[in-house]
């Protein structure tokens, strides 16, 4: 794959999606929150009030970090998975994209900018919650919007790549129910995984999620190190790979 | 090289989908100014075609060169002189006309200013001005697809590209969106006109390629073609015994075909062959100037391409 595949036209499908992002935005904002706030009062509060301390803290502090990263994944696969679905299926956004100048790849990596911006733009507000819940501290979560790009590029390059094979939309209930809501429950968010059994440790390895729990868990608690820094240089070297493919198969798919 | 004022030159172009072969060693060149028909029915190789030149789609064998650069995947110099007017309507549901407009302009880099003249300037010449701030979802078919034309004339394309530009209108959408089209062509705007309606090649093509099954079976100007392939008359006679009649014919110059209950006989002049059949009796004799749909037919066959 040449670089000229790829070009500042990506702005212009970011943007596209922008200006009709515009007219759904109430809607969707409250579609992509009420999920994890949902999961915050019913297992924070809810459960949280039936148990001790989880790693030396309370259950609602233990469970914030995960949901703050999980938000984001969330955004970032329904906006390139349905979201990209109805574009490109539907109302035929990409076939009257790449007739201009632009190529498939910048249709491709201006669709997963969008979804990271979604990502990051969830996990804004998710943040905004978990203050006004009083969790600590702002100064922590400088270092978040780095961990959301990393999972927004991850997911919606991943999601991209599940919507070039999907014939229709139920395909993507095979995606969200076997592969995104098992992830959700088993990386860390809602328990620690080193006392889950074996088999669910080696399983929570191919689960990128994983990774960006715990690298939010030491941002938000200030106990980053080295091993967080390769945690999350994993997850982008990962993006990377999925990125590319992506792009591939989206070429495979629109170009007959 | 681009000469002669060749825009598009294509040679023994070869698509397969597949064990599929769409479009089967063809060969043509659009020259500047001109309007290129290619007619053909449903699976003829038309789309096909077109989406090589525009380079979306690419091809399996030959050379398709557009304003001298090779065609390829990623050839940004063609697409940027292009206006494509699609088969299928991908104009932007989530945005209203004129943001369709504006971001569509975007795409070609064009400075802010010189997008929003040309937006308006193109509304006013598809008679959409005034329905600017409007829904996709607000228009009719005919009006979504004068504001594909309009779209597709955003970037001043040195050539345009119509994939059926009018199927599935209604006649009097039809007839304004070739009104738009002919006054196009009066500015001498290239184009490149897919079609399966005889009237719309004939409305509006200097040249027409008949194109079935993936081959090109006959290449002219309109009337060129009906003159030297069916003549200039067509008598149709109905529920008769063919045998009887063309015996009673003997002598005459015509061409005849037989499909299903009815005769065709083509000719330069009908008047002898309708005397002679003044004689048989009673016979359901239909005299008419020939046509390209007579052409057409003759040339792909009366079946069903099914």
């Amino acid at each position: 794959m040449s670089e000229s595949m790829l070009s500042h036209r990506i702005y212009y499908v970011w943007k596209r999606n922008l200006v009709s992002y515009r007219r759904f935005a109430i809607p969707s904002f409250i579609a992509s929150l009420g999920e994890p706030i949902l999961y915050l009062i019913a297992m924070g509060i809810g459960m949280g009030s039936y148990m001790g301390l989880v790693d030396g803290m309370p259950y609602l502090n233990f469970l914030a970090p995960g949901l703050l990263v999980s938000t984001s994944m969330f955004s970032a696969t329904y906006e390139c998975t349905f979201g990209a679905f109805v574009r490109m299926k539907i109302e035929k956004v990409y076939n009257a994209l790449i007739v201009t100048p632009l190529t498939v790849e910048e249709v491709v990596a201006g669709e997963i900018l969008w979804g990271m911006t979604r990502s990051m733009l969830s996990g804004f507000i998710m943040l905004g919650v978990l203050l006004a819940f009083g969790i600590p501290n702002w100064k922590s979560f400088l270092l978040m919007p780095l961990l959301w790009v990393a999972v927004g590029f991850f997911f919606s390059s991943l999601a991209i790549i599940v919507t070039s094979f999907a014939p229709h939309f139920d395909f993507f209930t095979y995606y969200l129910e076997l592969y995104i809501m098992p992830m959700f429950f088993f990386s860390g968010i809602f328990f620690p995984l080193d006392r889950m059994p074996a088999a669910v440790k080696v399983i929570s390895h191919f689960m990128p999620l994983t990774y960006a729990v715990r690298v939010s868990r030491s941002f938000i608690y200030g106990n980053a190190d080295w091993s967080v820094l390769l945690n999350l240089a994993a997850l982008i070297i990962a993006g990377l790979f999925i990125f590319y493919w992506a792009m591939h198969r989206m070429k495979k798919r629109l170009i007959k | 090289m681009m000469n002669d004022g060749i825009l598009i030159d294509i040679e023994s172009l070869v698509k397969k989908y597949g064990n599929l072969t769409a479009v089967d060693g063809i060969s043509f060149a659009v020259r500047k100014g001109e309007c290129m028909g290619i007619l053909g029915p449903n699976g003829a190789g038309k789309t096909t075609t077109v989406k090589i030149i525009q380079c979306i789609s690419p091809s399996d064998g030959g050379t398709v060169s557009v304003f001298g650069l090779p065609a390829g995947l990623s050839q940004r110099a063609v697409k940027a002189q292009l206006g494509v007017v699609p088969q299928e309507n991908d104009l932007d549901p989530d945005l209203t006309i004129r943001e369709n407009m504006e971001l569509f302009g975007a795409l070609f880099d064009m400075p802010k200013k010189t997008v929003r003249e040309r937006v308006n300037a193109n509304l006013k010449f598809v008679e959409l001005y005034e329905r600017a701030n409007d829904k996709i979802v607000s228009l009719s078919g005919g009006m979504k697809r004068r504001l594909l034309v309009a779209r597709a004339l955003l970037n001043e394309p040195k050539v345009m590209i119509l994939d059926e530009p009018t199927t599935g209108l209604d006649p009097q959408a039809r007839h304004m969106i070739w009104q738009r089209l002919r006054s196009l062509k009066s500015k001498g705007v290239t184009m490149v006109l897919n079609t399966q309606y005889m009237e719309e090649a004939e409305q509006l093509c200097d040249r027409l390629l008949i194109m079935h099954k993936g081959r090109i079976l006959k290449e002219g100007a309109p009337d060129e073609l009906i003159k030297n392939e069916v003549g200039e008359e067509v008598v149709e006679i109905r529920n008769h015994e063919v045998k009887g009649i063309l015996e009673k014919l003997g002598g005459l110059e015509f061409m005849h075909e037989e499909v299903g209950d009815t005769l065709y006989l083509y000719c330069r002049e009908s008047r002898d062959i309708l005397t002679r059949l003044a004689g048989f009796g009673s016979l359901s004799v239909l005299r008419r100037p020939a046509t390209l749909e007579d052409v057409f037919l003759r040339l792909t066959g009366r079946g069903l391409n099914e």
